[in-house]
């Protein structure tokens, strides 16, 4: 499902270098609910840009769903992400749509046939326990349900990998187990999902194979 | 799919506010001036087109011809390059014509002791002779003829005519260039406003994994709209100004240029200036496209 292999991630800061990630290494099968674990600004976040392509590396390979993601272009990469879901720490909500638009958008711009959207909307919506919220607009939604509303769009098209950036990061404890919850039930539906936080409670609490990351490196893989 | 993208052209349209409609008033402007020059060109074409059918040249004979010597001369000359027709005017004709032009004073011309005005040929031009290389041609070999006495008439003024109409379009041209190119850069302002007030869903689109065609094409077909509606309205100023100034000005023109009425720009012309238009604003929107991959 994802492979790296002796990947690095160098940005240039005027004549200065700085390594995000260093010979980052692991696998990981279809099906298999990973923690990406590590401080602010250990890397989670690059490696997460490169696995959906919005970042190219500076060496190493990358494979995601048996696609070399490095070499893609244009139309390519659209295809990739198609399969990948992605949720952030903030929500990424479009301001001027309901939640069920916000949903919907992204189905509209798939070219989903319009009979299918609705069903699926509110089969997302139900998932993430937001069906009564549907006609909400974002300013009207705690930090907890935008999460779940941004979880319900990453699902909603059905993807094949869930990578989920920080998605409990400004959530209070209540909050951040009802995402955890909802991302589990969504791993348990088939879904490999990549969890990248750094809260170290929370990673011991998922129970789950974890990779730790300390200053862009691959320190740790356990569970 | 298509409905969508229109829906969302329709609201990034609404989004852009003044800017858009700025963009579609130049883009109005620019049309208006461009079709309204055509317009005075069209018109000026038309008259020069007009008096260009009426050229004659008149070669005015040395003496009267016998009836047989008139016959041969109209012959030799109608089979000169250039030439449509030719009339043999005797002197009694040309001074019948002359007491029809004075009319009720046509008494002073039957007090001449003889008929001074010569006999002539009368020459019409075919559309090669009708250019100042024709004519200039038909007249020297028309002055070379034994008979002729002195040769009248020509088409320079027509030409001036003419010149006067190509010019008209050149600076028509021009003055829409410059237009066209502020309105080209004003959509592009509004579409990047657009870009700039749209790039939360741009990032989604992108992200999800939206093909390029779905997250351009409606930048594309909003100033797309935004040029149509300009060509839409820059014909409307140009039907409002032919139906108001139109009758004002014909007799004006009927005077001056010889033409019975002022005629609008044709079908081809008012569809050539709404694609003009629809193009100005596609390349406006284009223009402003965003950045696609890393």
């Amino acid at each position: 499902m994802i492979e790296l292999h002796r990947v690095w991630k160098v940005f240039a800061v005027g004549p200065v270098k700085v390594p995000a990630l260093s010979d980052v290494s692991f696998r990981m099968g279809k099906g298999e609910f990973v923690t990406l674990h590590g401080a602010s600004g250990s890397g989670k976040t690059t490696l997460l840009r490169l696995l959906y392509r919005e970042e190219l590396p500076t060496e190493g390979e990358i494979d995601v769903l048996d696609v070399d993601v490095p070499s893609l272009r244009g139309r390519e990469v659209a295809a990739l992400r198609r399969s990948i879901g992605v949720v952030f720490q903030d929500a990424k909500l479009l301001p001027g749509r309901t939640v069920y638009e916000n949903v919907a958008f992204v189905l509209r711009v798939l070219g989903t046939p319009r009979r299918e959207i609705t069903p699926r909307v509110f089969d997302a919506l139900r998932t993430v326990g937001l069906s009564a919220r549907a006609q909400a607009y974002p300013t009207q939604l705690s930090q907890g349900e935008a999460q779940r509303a941004a979880l319900a769009r990453a699902i909603a098209r059905k993807p094949l990998l869930l990578l989920a950036d920080e998605p409990t990061g400004s959530l209070d404890e209540t909050m951040a187990a009802e995402v955890i919850d909802i991302v589990k039930d969504i791993w348990a539906g088939g879904t490999t999902v990549l969890f990248a936080t750094h809260q170290a409670a929370l990673a011991a609490t998922l129970r789950q194979r974890t990779l730790t990351l300390v200053s862009g490196r691959l320190v740790k893989d356990e569970g | 799919m298509l409905g969508f993208l229109i829906g969302e052209a329709v609201r990034d349209l609404r989004r852009a506010g003044r800017v858009a409609v700025a963009a579609i008033l130049l883009i109005t402007l620019s049309l208006a001036a461009l079709g309204g020059f055509w317009l005075v060109s069209t018109n000026v074409g038309q008259a020069a087109a007009h008096w260009r059918d009426r050229v004659r040249i008149i070669v005015y004979l040395k003496r009267e011809p016998s009836n047989a010597d008139a016959q041969a001369l109209v012959e030799r000359v109608q089979v000169m390059p250039g030439v449509a027709t030719a009339r043999y005017v005797s002197k009694t004709e040309a001074l019948g014509t002359l007491k029809q032009v004075l009319g009720k004073d046509a008494s002073v011309a039957e007090q001449l002791p003889t008929n001074p005005l010569p006999a002539s040929l009368e020459v019409t031009l075919t559309a090669d002779g009708a250019t100042p290389e024709g004519a200039r041609g038909l007249i020297a070999r028309l002055s070379a003829l034994n008979e002729a006495d002195d040769i009248g008439g020509g088409i320079d003024w027509i030409e001036r005519l003419a010149r006067g109409q190509r010019l008209l379009e050149i600076i028509g041209l021009g003055v829409g260039a410059v237009l066209a190119l502020a309105a080209i850069l004003t959509v592009t302002t509004a579409t990047t406003l657009v870009l700039h007030l749209r790039r939360q869903e741009l990032e989604i689109m992108r992200l999800v994994g939206a093909p390029e065609l779905v997250v351009r094409l409606p930048l594309l077909l909003q100033g797309m709209l935004q040029g149509l509606l300009g060509a839409v309205m820059a014909i409307w100023v140009l039907i409002a100004v032919y139906t108001l100034a139109g009758p004002q000005l014909e007799p004006l023109v009927s005077q001056t240029l010889g033409l019975e009425r002022l005629a609008f720009l044709s079908t081809q012309t008012v569809v050539v200036l709404m694609f003009a238009g629809t193009l100005l604003g596609g390349c406006g929107g284009w223009l402003a496209r965003g950045r696609t991959e890393p």
